[in-house]
């Protein structure tokens, strides 16, 4: 898919768009505008979101591809769905389910998880986590090891700051599984970083 | 462990970047996929495609027949090669004329397989199980996201796969449906 939509265009830097609001009565209005299928609305709304969209599809797959290819289906779905947003939760808390959504149907019917790639190295790459140290370098890798549902919980709970119950809402899953794959998790990154000295 | 180790790591999870900036700009791709059709001049192309199966099943049949040999007794059609109506999901079910074109071919399949050597009919109905089983779960999976371009592609990449899978019977090569036909 990526390679397919790759193809579209090699001038959209000629249409970038402002991307930062003065406000958030702006960004507001963007998705009301967008919300009537405007498409320069939508895309400041993905310049002002598709760095937190990414890092969290990144972070949950592991995986530059796949996470390019998530934030695409995401921002997709998200244009199609967006009349349904009502604003009940912040714009970026609904993009993130969605994007979650987006994670969760792409790995669980392409079943690529054997194909992934070690993006340990890609993850602490500094243009892209440019603020992570040698020891959250270490981290970032030993998550991206992580089994998918412990992976998943780890990210949404510890990086992203979800509860057990918002976690388990998004992810499709009870409280209690949350709470014992982030258990899982833990001990599982312990186990990797304490022989690397993370704990000392 | 211990709880202040957990407490540590934790903390240093929770200093991981949230935003991080994707190598290349995505917004092409996803500006394609919004203004994409979402089903133009699908089911003219889906009728022609069934049109030109049916035609390799006839051609493939005569071919046989010409050069077959005596054949012991016809076994039975396993009776799980059934082909499922198709559709898009629940937005894009496909049309009338395809589904009797595809009908057709089916009931031509049904005749000329019985007519193969077993083991020759067990590979191509083990092969169009697959297919169909494939186009069987993105279906249902369009069910849930009927707007889900990847699945559109994937559903069209196994309607392809299915088509090709007959053509190789006799030697046909050009593709008949591409992305856009949806």
């Amino acid at each position: 898919m990526a390679a397919l939509l790759t193809t579209y265009s090699s001038d959209y830097s000629c249409d970038m768009v402002e991307t930062h609001p003065d406000t958030a009565a702006d960004e507001a209005a963007w998705i009301r505008r967008a919300q009537r299928a405007d498409a320069l609305a939508f895309e400041k709304l993905y310049r002002l979101h598709v760095d937190k969209v990414y890092g969290l599809c990144l972070r949950m797959t592991g995986n530059v591809s796949e996470a390019e290819d998530c934030t695409q289906d995401a921002f997709i779905q998200a244009w199609h769905k967006l009349t349904k947003f009502r604003g009940d939760s912040a714009f970026s808390t609904w993009l993130h389910r969605v994007a979650v959504n987006a994670v969760l149907g792409r790995m669980r019917k392409a079943k690529r998880e054997r194909e992934r790639v070690d993006a340990a190295a890609e993850l602490a790459a500094p243009a892209r986590a440019a603020s992570d140290d040698g020891e959250l370098r270490d981290l970032a890798a030993a998550i991206e090891r992580l089994p998918e549902g412990a992976r998943h919980v780890f990210v949404l709970h510890a990086v992203y700051g979800y509860s057990h119950d918002e976690a388990g809402d998004m992810l499709g899953i009870a409280t209690g599984t949350s709470k014992a794959q982030l258990h899982r998790a833990r001990k599982l990154l312990m186990a990797e970083l304490q022989p690397q000295g993370f704990t000392e | 462990m211990t709880d202040i180790n957990d407490d540590k790591l934790l903390q240093a999870a929770a200093q991981l970047d949230r935003e991080i900036s994707p190598q290349r700009d995505l917004w092409p791709g996803i500006a394609q996929a919004m203004h994409a059709p979402q089903r133009a001049g699908w089911a003219p192309m889906f009728a022609q495609a069934a049109a030109v199966v049916l035609l390799v099943g006839a051609s493939s049949a005569i071919t046989y027949v010409a050069v077959r040999e005596p054949q012991p007794q016809l076994a039975q059609i396993a009776p799980a090669l059934v082909f499922e109506r198709a559709s898009f999901g629940s937005n894009h079910e496909l049309g009338d004329e395809f589904v009797d074109a595809r009908n057709a071919l089916v009931a031509a399949m049904n005749v000329e397989l019985e007519k193969l050597l077993p083991t020759t009919r067990a590979d191509v109905e083990a092969n169009l199980e697959l297919i169909q089983e494939a186009i069987y779960e993105i279906n249902q999976a369009l069910e849930q996201e009927p707007d889900n371009t990847l699945l559109q592609q994937r559903l069209l990449s196994a309607y392809r796969e299915e088509l090709t899978l007959l053509r190789r019977v006799s030697g046909l090569t050009r593709d008949i449906m591409m992305r856009n036909d949806i």
